[in-house]
Formats: structure tokens, C-alpha cells, sequence
């Protein structure tokens, strides 16, 4: 018994370690672009994809819904991109714009027409990180495998392309697109691929974790390792560093006090920001004040 | 009020919860928009969660003054952080909302669990608050809504210049002596005042589309501050009245319904608003490339066509007469001569223009240099190139 309560924790930490991963590696590039809070857009913007699966379908089986929730998300991303570049708004108008029009959209599909089934707010909003370890497949030899971690997996895998493959030309854009553009880069292209990796790691990760984990480990590990850095290789690498502290010391937390285990991640990684914002070496608050003490006192 | 009238009288209340929402957040949501920093009310929204849990657990029921006393104390927590963290200058205002929010959020949800492992079944639908009851309005909670949304207008209204100085050029506001950072603070906390008000009626992501569509169709139709202002309130009003006539007609939820009605009207605004909706300005495009190519043609008839907008452009010039088998009609020669003449004098005012002795400052048009200018100055324009080609 006690074996099987450690090994569900291990499934825990490791399928929170590669979200952790997952959006260590692409945070960074919307934090510099400014576009942090795309990751709470697109959560959002999924829920149609996911009422409309059922509505055709009847099924809420994970694949159909994942491709449901991928459609709308892209469309969501796509939508503010195309917004955006009228000129005639800033990105987080674009934002504020489009996804609380597909939410509204989710949410009168399931009033009018999936009412008394079970298909809650909390499903999509909430996943729940501690189900992760019963919902296991097989992948041959007999041993059983958290089937989120095998997705997860698969999407590390796809965004640690996407980023090393990519590397120069993703730094390039996000720092100067106009550059970028010169030596016909198409910014916009990368943009949109970045945009379209963040959607689907969003929406991939959402059914196992829940769609507030997800949008603080997009934003929060990114930020902290801002504060911390700054080179963007550093950056990256902190970013999924901070995500697995999170992961693992939210999780003992939880245990310790028998709470959500996504709260508690969340609220770790908030932690690791706030002692980043005070004690950042170069840029912390404290740091600073103290060092300007110094100055003042060296000062004849 | 008439049309009103006719409605029971629970819609009556929804209508008019939805009236004051919309004129609320859409004046106060012009601010956030403006500064581009539209999610704060998103951040906001969700902040008040904790806040309402740890309401319910220092009073142990589900009173509602005291949950929105604790939503409204997070809430400006949560707003004021939010400054703060920009402040520092090393994150940017759209981190600094999503680090609020997702920190909010995850200590909101582990309160909930908290609450629920603890305390009796009175918890149940705790969380709810979030998502918004509009068919639940009481009239005293429109009345509520209204006094708190006056009092706002109110401040609005009585600084209205102090305001629009800080939220365009805060260091210029700085100067001349205006206390920014109390302005900016006010700013924010006026707009907590409207999420407060909203989120427990229409629920957190509607209140995201009540602050921002209404700047974004009032900033489609307008150029000044001094009129997008009064018409994003304009604008939220009759998006949540519409919405909510809407909704009440077909028995939908009122607050998805008034997002979507939103929704339509802001992009129809982006695309149709005149001067400078996305057809408008296509439309105007494509006129000038058509002009392009017209003239190219009039200027060499006899040149080979090359492309699909040239053969348009010569199909068009025969059907005005200008072109016929032959080369340009006499009409046509009449045209091109026309064509020169305003090719040489906006060459003549690129190079002498300075000379021109004009009575005011006027902007010179390439199109119709003479219409833009007047007579006098083309006259004087003609004298100067005339003599600067003798000389």
C-alpha cells in the first residue's frame, strides 16, 4: 500500500514536472513578447472545442476532445493574432476581446444544449492532477503508464524541437522583430508556430492538470527567471528549473496539508517570484536598496 | 422606459442590472484599455476569490455584504500589487497581471479545498461566485450597483483632466505638480469598484468583456479622449441592454448572451467604422493602386500591358472614353495633359514650396495640390518654377 501511494506521488511530480517543462520552455518567449496572458486566453477559449466534441460525437473520450480543444484554442490564438495586426488595438485588447466571446460561446452550448450531462465547468477548468496515476495505458510489456505523462511527454519532446531547431530565430523576433524581418525571418510566421505550440501544450496539459497550473506555469517560473537573468539561454533553463521546484515542493505541500495539489504548485512558484522580485541579485528590491545603502555609505 | 414596461418585472431588473454594469465598466474600463493593460480586470476578477473564502471563513456563513467586502479588500490587494510588481521597472504590466492572477487563483483554490475538508455543506457553491447569476438580481443589489457605479462617474467626471494628463503623459502630469501616483491608484481602484460590482452578477470573463468592448468601439468611432470617454458608456449600455433583451427573448443565460452581442459589435466596429475600420481602409487602398495605374497608363498608352490591375486600368479608361483602338481620345490627350500639369506643380511646391507666401499653415494634398492650397498659391507656385527654369 505504501509502495503504491509512493509511486502515485512520482507519477504526480514527474507528470507536473513536464508540464513544468513544457512551459518552461516556450513562457519565456511570451514574457519577453508580452503576451503572458495568452496562456489564460486560450484556457478559456477551449471550452467550445470541447462542448462541440460532445454535441456531434457524444463522447468525451481524450483524444476527440483534445482535437476539439486544440481547434478552438489555434482559433482563439489565430483570432487575437489577426486582431493585432490591424493595427487598430494593442495585443491584450486583441486578448480581451476573443476569448471571452468563445467562453460565452462554451458556456451557452453547454447550458442550451448539454444540460444535465456531466459536463461541468470543473472538468475543463479544473482538471485534477491527483486523478493523473489512475488512468493508466499500457505501452507493452505489461507495465502501465500514466497516459498524461505519455502526452506530455510526446509534447516536450515536440517543443524542445520547436525551440532548438528554431532557437535563433525565435531570439531574433522576440527581441527585434523589425530586424527580424530584415533578414526575412517572417516574424509573423514564427509568431504564429509559437503561438499554435503554446495552444496545443496548453490544451494537452489542461486535461491532466487543470487550466490554472497551466497558466501559472507559463507565466510564473517565466517571470521569476527574468528577474533573474539576463540571457535567454539562462532564462529558458531557470524558467523549467523554478516550474520543477514547483512541482515538487507544491506537492509535498499538499500532502503535508491535504490540499489541492495544483494550488499548491501554483502557490509555490508565486513563492519563488516574490523571493526573485526581492532578492534578485541585479534586479531584486532589497538587493537594490541595499546596494544603493552601500554606494551612499562608500560615497566620501 | 416604455419598452420596458411590457417586461416582467424579475427581466426588468436583469435589463437594468445590465444598463448600469455596461455604463460603469465601460467608462471605467476606457482607463485600463487605454493604458493597455485590458486584463487587469481579468486579474482582478479572479483575485477576489481568496478574498471571498477567507470572508466566509471569518464569518462561517455565506452572508453576501460580507463576501463582497472580502472580494472587493482582495480585489484591491490583488490591483495594487499588480502596480507594484510594474513599478519595480523589470516586469512588464502583462507579467505582473498574470503573476497576480495565477498567485491569487492557486491560493483561492486551495482555500476552497480547505474549506470544503473542514467546514459544514453551507460552503457549497462557494466557487460560483466567479461564474456570475444574472437571472439572481435583486432590485436592491441594482440599486446597490447604481449608487456604488454613480459615486465612480462622479469621481470620473470631477477629475476628468487630471486623469486624462496622467493616463497619456504621467510624466508631463508629474511636472506640473499632479499627484500621479494617487491618480493612478484611484485609477485602479475605480476599477476594482466596477469588477467588484460585476463579477458576482455576470461572472469574471464577462467582466473582461464588459470593460473592453465598449472602449474598443467608442476608440473605432471617435479620435478624441473627450468623446471616447462618454461613448464607451454609451457603448457598455446598450451592449448589456441589447444582451439582455436578448437573452430574456430566448430564454438564454444573460451574461454569455451580452459578451456575444459585444463581441459582434466590436468587430463589426473594427471592421466597418468609418475612416477607419479594416474595409474602409482596404477600400480606400485599393482606390489609390486603381489611381496608380490609371495614370500609368495615360501617361505611356502605347506601352505593353503587363498585368491584370493594367488591363483593368485600360478596360475602365475605354469605358470613360479616354482610350480607344488607337491611343488616348482627345479626351484622354486632355486628361494626361491635366495629369502632367499636376505632376509638374507638385514637383514645383517640393522645390519652392518653401518660398510660397501662404496667410496660414495648410496641408498640401499631391492629389489636388490646388484644391488644398488655393489659387493664389499656384499662381505663385507657376511664377517661381517658370523663373527658376529661366534662371
Amino acid at each position: 500500500m505504501g509502495d503504491a501511494v509512493l509511486g502515485d506521488s512520482i507519477v504526480i511530480i514527474v507528470v507536473a514536472g513536464l508540464v513544468a517543462t513544457a512551459c518552461g520552455l516556450l513562457g519565456p518567449f511570451l514574457v519577453l513578447r508580452r503576451i503572458a496572458l495568452l496562456s489564460d486566453a486560450v484556457s478559456h477559449a477551449v471550452l467550445p472545442g470541447i462542448v462541440a466534441v460532445w454535441l456531434v460525437w457524444q463522447t468525451r473520450a481524450p483524444l476527440p476532445v483534445v482535437v476539439g480543444a486544440a481547434a478552438f484554442a489555434v482559433l482563439c490564438v489565430l483570432g487575437i493574432d489577426a486582431l493585432r495586426a490591424s493595427g487598430l488595438m494593442a495585443s491584450d485588447a486583441a486578448i480581451a476581446l476573443v476569448f471571452p466571446a468563445l467562453f460565452s460561446l462554451g458556456v451557452l452550448g453547454v447550458t442550451r444544449f448539454a444540460d444535465g450531462i456531466h459536463l461541468d465547468l470543473d472538468s475543463t477548468i479544473y482538471g485534477e492532477i491527483a486523478f493523473v496515476p489512475f488512468d493508466a495505458i499500457d505501452l507493452g510489456g505489461g507495465v502501465g503508464v500514466a497516459r498524461a505523462g505519455v502526452t506530455l511527454a510526446v509534447v516536450v519532446v515536440l517543443n524542445l524541437l520547436l525551440v532548438t531547431l528554431l532557437w535563433k530565430e525565435l531570439k531574433a523576433t522576440t527581441f527585434d522583430p523589425a530586424f527580424g524581418a530584415t533578414v526575412r525571418l517572417r516574424p509573423q510566421l514564427l509568431s504564429r508556430l509559437l503561438l499554435v505550440a503554446v495552444a496545443v501544450t496548453a490544451v494537452s496539459a489542461f486535461e491532466a492538470v487543470g487550466a490554472i497550473l497551466v497558466v501559472t506555469m507559463l507565466i510564473v517560473p517565466a517571470a521569476t527567471a527574468y528577474l533573474l537573468t539576463d540571457r535567454l539561454v539562462v532564462m529558458v533553463a531557470l524558467a523549467v528549473g523554478v516550474g520543477w521546484v514547483g512541482a515538487i515542493a507544491g506537492h509535498s505541500l499538499a500532502i503535508a496539508y491535504d490540499s489541492s495539489i495544483a494550488g499548491a504548485m501554483g502557490l509555490v512558484c508565486a513563492a519563488c517570484f516574490v523571493l526573485a522580485l526581492l532578492l534578485s541579485p541585479k534586479h531584486g528590491l532589497l538587493t537594490r536598496r541595499l546596494r544603493r545603502r552601500a554606494g551612499v555609505a562608500s560615497a566620501p | 422606459m416604455f419598452p420596458l414596461a411590457a417586461l416582467p418585472y424579475t427581466d426588468t431588473v436583469v435589463v437594468l442590472g445590465a444598463l448600469v454594469l455596461g455604463l460603469t465598466s465601460g467608462v471605467l474600463g476606457t482607463f485600463a484599455v487605454l493604458r493597455q493593460r485590458s486584463l487587469v480586470g481579468d486579474a482582478v476578477a479572479h483575485s477576489t476569490l481568496p478574498g471571498v473564502c477567507v470572508a466566509f471563513l471569518v464569518a462561517g456563513v455565506k452572508d453576501v455584504p460580507g463576501l463582497l467586502v472580502g472580494a472587493a479588500v482582495a480585489g484591491l490587494v490583488a490591483a495594487l500589487l499588480m502596480v507594484g510588481i510594474e513599478r519595480t521597472g523589470r516586469i512588464k504590466p502583462d507579467t505582473a497581471i498574470g503573476v497576480v492572477l495565477s498567485g491569487f487563483f492557486s491560493l483561492g483554490v486551495v482555500l476552497l479545498t480547505h474549506i470544503a475538508s473542514t467546514a459544514d455543506a453551507d460552503q457549497a457553491g462557494l466557487e460560483n461566485y466567479l461564474f456570475g447569476q444574472a437571472a439572481g438580481l435583486l432590485a436592491s443589489d441594482v440599486v446597490v450597483m447604481a449608487v456604488l457605479g454613480g459615486v465612480a462617474l462622479l469621481v470620473v467626471g470631477a477629475l476628468r483632466r487630471a486623469l486624462t494628463t496622467t493616463l497619456f503623459d504621467s510624466s508631463y502630469a508629474g511636472s506640473i505638480g499632479l499627484p500621479v501616483r494617487a491618480l493612478e491608484v484611484l485609477m485602479t481602484g475605480l476599477l476594482v469598484v466596477a469588477v467588484v460590482i460585476g463579477v458576482r452578477v455576470v461572472g469574471a470573463i464577462l467582466m473582461v468583456a464588459m470593460l473592453v468592448v465598449p472602449t474598443v468601439v467608442a476608440r473605432q468611432l471617435a479620435d478624441r479622449f473627450t468623446y471616447v470617454l462618454p461613448l464607451a458608456g454609451v457603448v457598455g449600455a446598450v451592449v448589456g441592454i441589447t444582451g439582455s433583451l436578448l437573452a430574456t427573448r430566448a430564454a438564454l443565460p444573460t451574461g454569455p448572451v451580452i459578451v456575444l452581442v459585444g463581441f459582434s459589435i466590436a468587430v463589426a466596429a473594427v471592421l466597418l467604422a468609418p475612416g477607419r475600420g479594416v474595409l474602409w481602409r482596404a477600400s480606400r487602398l485599393a482606390n489609390r493602386r486603381r489611381r496608380v495605374l490609371r495614370d500609368a497608363v495615360l501617361v505611356s498608352p502605347g506601352a505593353p500591358m503587363r498585368s491584370v490591375g493594367d488591363r483593368m486600368a485600360r478596360a475602365s479608361l475605354r469605358r470613360s472614353g479616354l482610350l480607344d483602338d488607337h491611343g488616348l481620345t482627345p479626351a484622354g490627350h486632355r486628361a494626361a495633359d491635366e495629369l502632367a500639369d499636376r505632376r509638374a506643380l507638385w514637383s514645383a511646391w517640393l522645390e519652392h514650396g518653401a518660398l510660397v507666401d501662404l496667410p496660414d499653415a495648410r496641408e498640401p494634398d499631391p492629389t489636388d495640390l490646388r484644391g488644398s492650397l488655393g489659387d493664389d498659391a499656384v499662381a505663385q507656385l507657376r511664377l517661381l518654377s517658370a523663373g527658376g527654369r529661366r534662371g
